[in-house]
């Protein structure tokens, strides 16, 4: 740590001060804006790692507004971060906000900002873990006998609410996510990642889970054409 | 992880097209329409963040365990009870509607039990109270929106993540 905790709270205490509240007034909707926000930005040059490091570089010198909407922006690929790794909806939100507030205390090491969104992800990723690994120790202590209920207590928590049957609206909708559920789980995790980021940003999300699958910005990269003949296979022929 | 068995996916090494970043924004859609992160996440991360950078050192609370939607903002504040633990101490709050309008009366207790002192952080304000002898408090008439409760016990404060009330 370096800077003295003074000078941190008067920086911070601007944070998310300034600009419209997420969703005071569109209440889903924006949030639905912003995870498909980065597919239809065809406008937008810089990354999501880009924005990472302009935040982290004005926030160290005292100017919040770039934290504010970049928390704002990627909180919810944190978010999807934290829940493929098992982590219930109702933990899941405090180990995004611990996430986040581990970076403002540790703003003043990061040595390189442009790694700010992958140091994010594996931040992001350590703590579900650990919130896992209390969960199940929580739950054998509370049924005494771990033995009579090993399944029970290595069952990831449920990865949607509700029920699924109902929110896959059609049978397109209903055939990706069984092609998506076939796929070993860091796939899974890369290509919801993926989804919610810039071209620019596979690299370090691949890095950051752990898939040392080379560029998958220049290329389809393992998972996506994994998931494209899965789909095939499945007898859809148009993806899009 | 073994990525071997994926060395022989036809089409691995073909540039990203259209018709890949429309299966991504297919994957994106259906992930938001079935696990959407929660109102307010952002928000409370903020919040948590301008906490983070007030405070020296905190011991944080965890969340037991609770029904799903009802820590957040998706259930009825009447029914909401809310525990926080930690090997020091454990707090439980119940949230009911206050006497004024958009407000929340937080009634609280504390255990061990203990005279303390306990402040309500939001966003703009901070509001100070002391539990009694049994470690009870009560908070009235509280804004919605997010907050945190930091108990002064101890040298280390102790702090609950921040709720959206």
């Amino acid at each position: 740590m370096g800077a003295g905790t003074g000078e941190r709270g008067r920086r911070d205490a601007a944070l998310g001060s300034s600009g419209p509240p997420e969703s005071a007034t569109t209440g889903s909707g924006s949030i639905t804006h912003t995870t498909r926000g980065a597919m239809t930005r065809p406008a937008e040059t810089s990354s999501l790692g880009d924005r990472a490091a302009v935040a982290v570089i004005e926030y160290r010198e005292g100017r919040p507004g770039a934290m504010t909407d970049f928390v704002r922006e990627a909180s919810p690929l944190l978010w999807r971060t934290v829940r493929s790794q098992g982590v219930s909806r109702e933990a899941a939100d405090d180990v995004v906000q611990q996430t986040w507030a581990a970076l403002v205390r540790h703003v003043d090491s990061i040595s390189e900002p442009k790694a700010t969104l992958k140091w994010l992800l594996v931040t992001a990723r350590r703590a579900a873990w650990e919130a896992v690994r209390k969960d199940r120790t929580d739950d054998m202590r509370r049924t005494g006998l771990p033995d009579d209920d090993a399944e029970t207590a290595t069952t990831l928590p449920d990865p949607a609410p509700g029920p699924e049957a109902e929110l896959l609206r059609n049978e397109r909708d209903r055939t990706l996510w069984a092609a998506l559920r076939e796929l070993p789980e860091r796939c899974q995790e890369l290509l919801r990642l993926v989804s919610l980021a810039d071209r620019p940003d596979y690299r370090s999300i691949s890095a950051a889970i752990g898939m040392p699958i080379g560029s998958i910005g220049a290329t389809r990269g393992r998972c996506l054409a994994k998931l494209r003949t899965v789909l095939t296979e499945r007898g859809e022929t148009s993806w899009t | 992880m073994d990525m071997t068995e994926f060395d022989d996916v036809p089409g691995a090494d073909v540039p990203l097209d259209a018709s890949d970043v429309a299966l991504l924004a297919r994957v994106a859609e259906l992930d938001d329409r079935l696990d959407p992160a929660p109102h307010g996440l952002a928000e409370r991360a903020l919040f948590a963040m301008t906490l983070a950078g007030l405070e020296a050192e905190v011991m944080e609370l965890q969340v037991v365990e609770t029904p799903v939607g009802s820590v957040r903002s998706d259930a009825p504040v009447e029914t909401r009870t809310i525990t926080f633990t930690h090997e020091r101490l454990t707090v439980m709050i119940a949230l009911s509607a206050g006497a004024a309008a958009g407000t929340v009366r937080i009634d609280g207790w504390m255990a061990p039990a203990e005279a303390l002192e306990i402040v309500l952080r939001r966003p703009d304000e901070e509001r100070a109270t002391l539990s009694d002898e049994d470690g009870r408090f009560v908070l009235e008439d509280v804004p919605r929106g997010p907050a945190s409760l930091l108990v002064h016990q101890g040298e280390t404060p102790v702090t609950t993540p921040v709720i959206e009330l």
